[in-house]
Parts: C-alpha cells; sequence; structure tokens
C-alpha cells in the first residue's frame, strides 16, 4: 500500500510537468527537481524507487530526477527559538515547550526543470 | 554542446488535480448533483452505511453510486440490490480514487437527474485525505474497533472531512472507545466537523445522519 501512495503521487508530478512542457513548447527535459518537506507523508526513497515507472513511456522518460529536502522547522510558542521538530523530537531545546508554530516541512512542490 | 536553461515551476504538485476537482464541483453544482466522498479504513461499514442511507433516501431523491475498489466488485452488488444505480471503479492498485477517474466515474454513471452521487472511497486513512475528488462534500467513517485515538495517528484525514462518523457504536460495551475523547482531538484539527455516532447495524443515529446529509443536499441547490 505505501509505495502505491508514492507512485499515485508521482503520477500527478508528471501529468502536472508534461502539461508545462506542452503549454511552453518544450520538447526534452533534462532534469526535474522536486522539492520534499521532511514532514510531508511523502518519502524520497519510495519516490525514486517508483519514479521511473511512472515516467516509462512520457515525456519525461529519460528526464533525472533530483530531490531537494526541506527542513521540518518551528518556532516555540514561548521563547520564539526556532529549532528542527524532528531532531528535537517536536521538544523546544531552550525551554522545552512542545508548544510551536510550524515554519516549514510539509511542502511538496515542484521546483522547476531543466530544459534543453 | 546543448545549452541548458533552468525553468522555474514553483507549483505544489496537488494544483493540477485540485484545479480538476474544482472543475468537476463546479459541473455538478450546475447539474443539481451533490457527491458525497466517504472514507475510512477498510471494514469500517462504509458499504452497510451506503445501504443505509439508499434505504432512508431513495423515496426522496435519485441516487447513484460510485464504488471504488483496488480490484473487486463485492460492494457494487451489493449496493446493485438496492435498485440505486451504481457504477464499479477500479484503481488497478492505487490506493486512493483522484478528481480524474472520479470523473470518469461521474460520466459512466450519468449525472442527469442524480440528486446524490455516493463515491465509497478505497478503504485507507492516508491516501485519499491528498487527493481532491471533486465531492461537494467529505466524509469519513470511524468504527469504534479501530480506536480512539485514530485522530492523532492520522491528522490530516481528521482535518479535511465535513463530518465524521463513529460507527459500529452497538460494539461500544467491548472495546475501550471514549467518544468524547475522540471530538475532542477531532474537534482541534478541525473545529467545524459535525460528529455523529451512528450503528450501521442496528440504525442508531441513522436518523441523524440522513437529516444532516438531506440538509446539505438542498443547501447546495440553493
Ligand atoms: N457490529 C457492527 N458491525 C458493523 C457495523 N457496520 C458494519 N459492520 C460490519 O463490519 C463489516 C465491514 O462492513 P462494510 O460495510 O463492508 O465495511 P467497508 O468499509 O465497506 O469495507 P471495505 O469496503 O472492505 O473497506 C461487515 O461485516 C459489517 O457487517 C455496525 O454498525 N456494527
Ligand atoms: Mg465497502
Ligand atoms: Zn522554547
Amino acid at each position: 500500500m505505501r509505495i502505491l501512495h508514492e507512485l499515485g503521487v508521482v503520477l500527478e508530478v508528471v501529468k502536472t510537468v508534461e502539461n508545462f512542457a506542452k503549454a511552453n513548447g518544450l520538447t526534452k527535459i533534462d532534469t526535474l527537481v522536486l522539492q520534499i518537506g521532511e514532514l510531508s507523508s511523502m518519502i524520497p526513497r519510495y519516490i525514486e524507487a517508483c519514479y521511473p515507472a511512472a515516467v516509462d513511456g512520457t515525456l519525461l522518460q529519460d528526464t533525472k530526477l533530483k530531490i531537494e529536502i526541506l527542513p521540518g522547522n518551528a518556532i516555540c510558542k514561548h521563547c520564539e527559538k526556532v529549532f528542527n521538530v524532528i531532531e528535537n523530537n517536536g521538544v523546544c531545546p531552550k525551554c522545552q515547550s512542545k508548544e510551536f508554530n510550524l515554519l516549514g516541512g510539509k511542502e511538496f512542490i515542484i521546483k522547476e526543470i531543466v530544459a534543453c | 554542446m546543448s545549452s541548458f536553461k533552468v525553468i522555474e515551476i514553483k507549483e505544489s504538485v496537488f494544483s493540477d488535480n485540485n484545479k480538476q476537482a474544482d472543475k468537476l464541483r463546479e459541473e455538478l453544482k450546475k447539474n443539481k448533483t451533490f457527491l458525497l466522498n466517504l472514507m475510512s479504513s477498510p471494514g469500517s461499514g462504509k458499504t452497510t452505511t451506503v445501504l443505509r442511507t439508499i434505504e432512508a433516501l431513495k423515496d426522496e431523491m435519485k441516487i447513484g453510486v460510485l464504488e471504488a475498489d483496488i480490484d473487486s466488485d463485492v460492494d457494487a452488488e451489493k449496493v446493485s440490490k438496492t435498485g440505486a444505480k451504481v457504477i464499479q471503479l477500479h484503481t488497478g492498485g492505487m490506493c486512493h480514487l483522484d478528481a480524474d477517474m472520479t470523473n470518469q466515474g461521474i460520466t459512466e454513471l450519468g449525472i442527469e437527474g442524480i440528486d446524490l452521487a455516493i463515491l465509497e472511497n478505497v478503504g485507507n486513512l492516508v491516501c485519499p485525505a491528498e487527493f481532491d475528488t471533486g465531492a461537494s462534500k467529505n466524509a469519513m467513517i470511524l468504527s469504534v474497533p479501530e480506536g480512539d485515538d485514530k485522530p492523532l495517528k492520522y491528522p490530516l484525514m481528521f482535518s479535511i472531512v465535513d463530518v465524521l462518523l463513529i460507527n459500529k457504536i452497538d460494539a461500544m460495551g467491548i472495546f475501550d472507545f471514549d467518544i468524547e475523547a475522540v471530538k475532542k482531538r477531532v474537534e482541534k484539527l478541525n473545529p467545524n466537523i459535525k460528529v455523529i455516532p451512528i450503528s450501521a447495524k442496528t440504525g442508531e443515529g441513522i436518523d441523524e445522519w440522513v437529516a444532516w446529509l438531506r440538509e446539505q443536499v438542498k443547501k447546495w441547490n440553493e
């Protein structure tokens, strides 16, 4: 079940990029760059695993995949320290508070493509 | 040497699906067809609840059902016995439906004259939460045997639905399930959510659920 989740989402990415390419008259894409937040439900390793199957027979068939990870950072509601949620297990390293506002980390973005 | 250029896209991956979903929603609205997207874990009681709902509403509105399943027809067969029009959608291994697949199902069903279309999504609490199907309203079922901690484990699903049905309340005596705790956890994620305890088996609470649904259908057509 798990890996299929990523496959569905990667197919969505392929569709979006193909539409973009058509609209902009691109015929070949060298590299596709995705940005994935550390706290997103997408797991980069699984995305890489199902990518070849997802692009097979599409405009992205020979396109390289690059994934950039965006940090899951938060700001403490009590002392305003900015910290990484995963590294600190959701606890502020300065005042030990568990209340924070997330600054990022749930993204799943098609950042850019490198085209010829 | 070929020269490469970097083209910024900066588009959230779901925006394409979201656009399709909005388009479908608009079409349904024009046609006065209300689409309910029903989600839950496998076995929580989606099909049983759909049967109860059809039974309660079939004299007041024309109902169509989309049964999404990875690869079987069992649920569609059960529902077709009610006389409601049913379309089976096979997701071919995919763990959710997107707006495109829903649109195909709706086209096959033919929405002309359909007042209420119910989509039984694939049994799964993770993936369907991320894909807008184009539904008018989203509902989920949490059944008593699954436990009252599920809002903590699957926060996204609980935060996107309009109504939560707590099913199998006839089995409350056997399981440690704290309805108040669920309500509190869910309302923290989703302050506007409506929570309705039901038993699709005994029929308890179905009246309240059907009343909620009837009201939503009415609002949709205003
Ligand atoms: N005790 C009790 N059992 C129920 C209730 N609702 C459903 N069930 C039983 O739970 C089992 C699963 O119900 P379904 O309606 O098939 O569940 P589902 O969510 O459609 O299942 P999938 O489509 O396989 O994901 C069946 O054996 C039902 O008879 C209820 O309110 N109480
Ligand atoms: Mg079912
Ligand atoms: Zn702090």
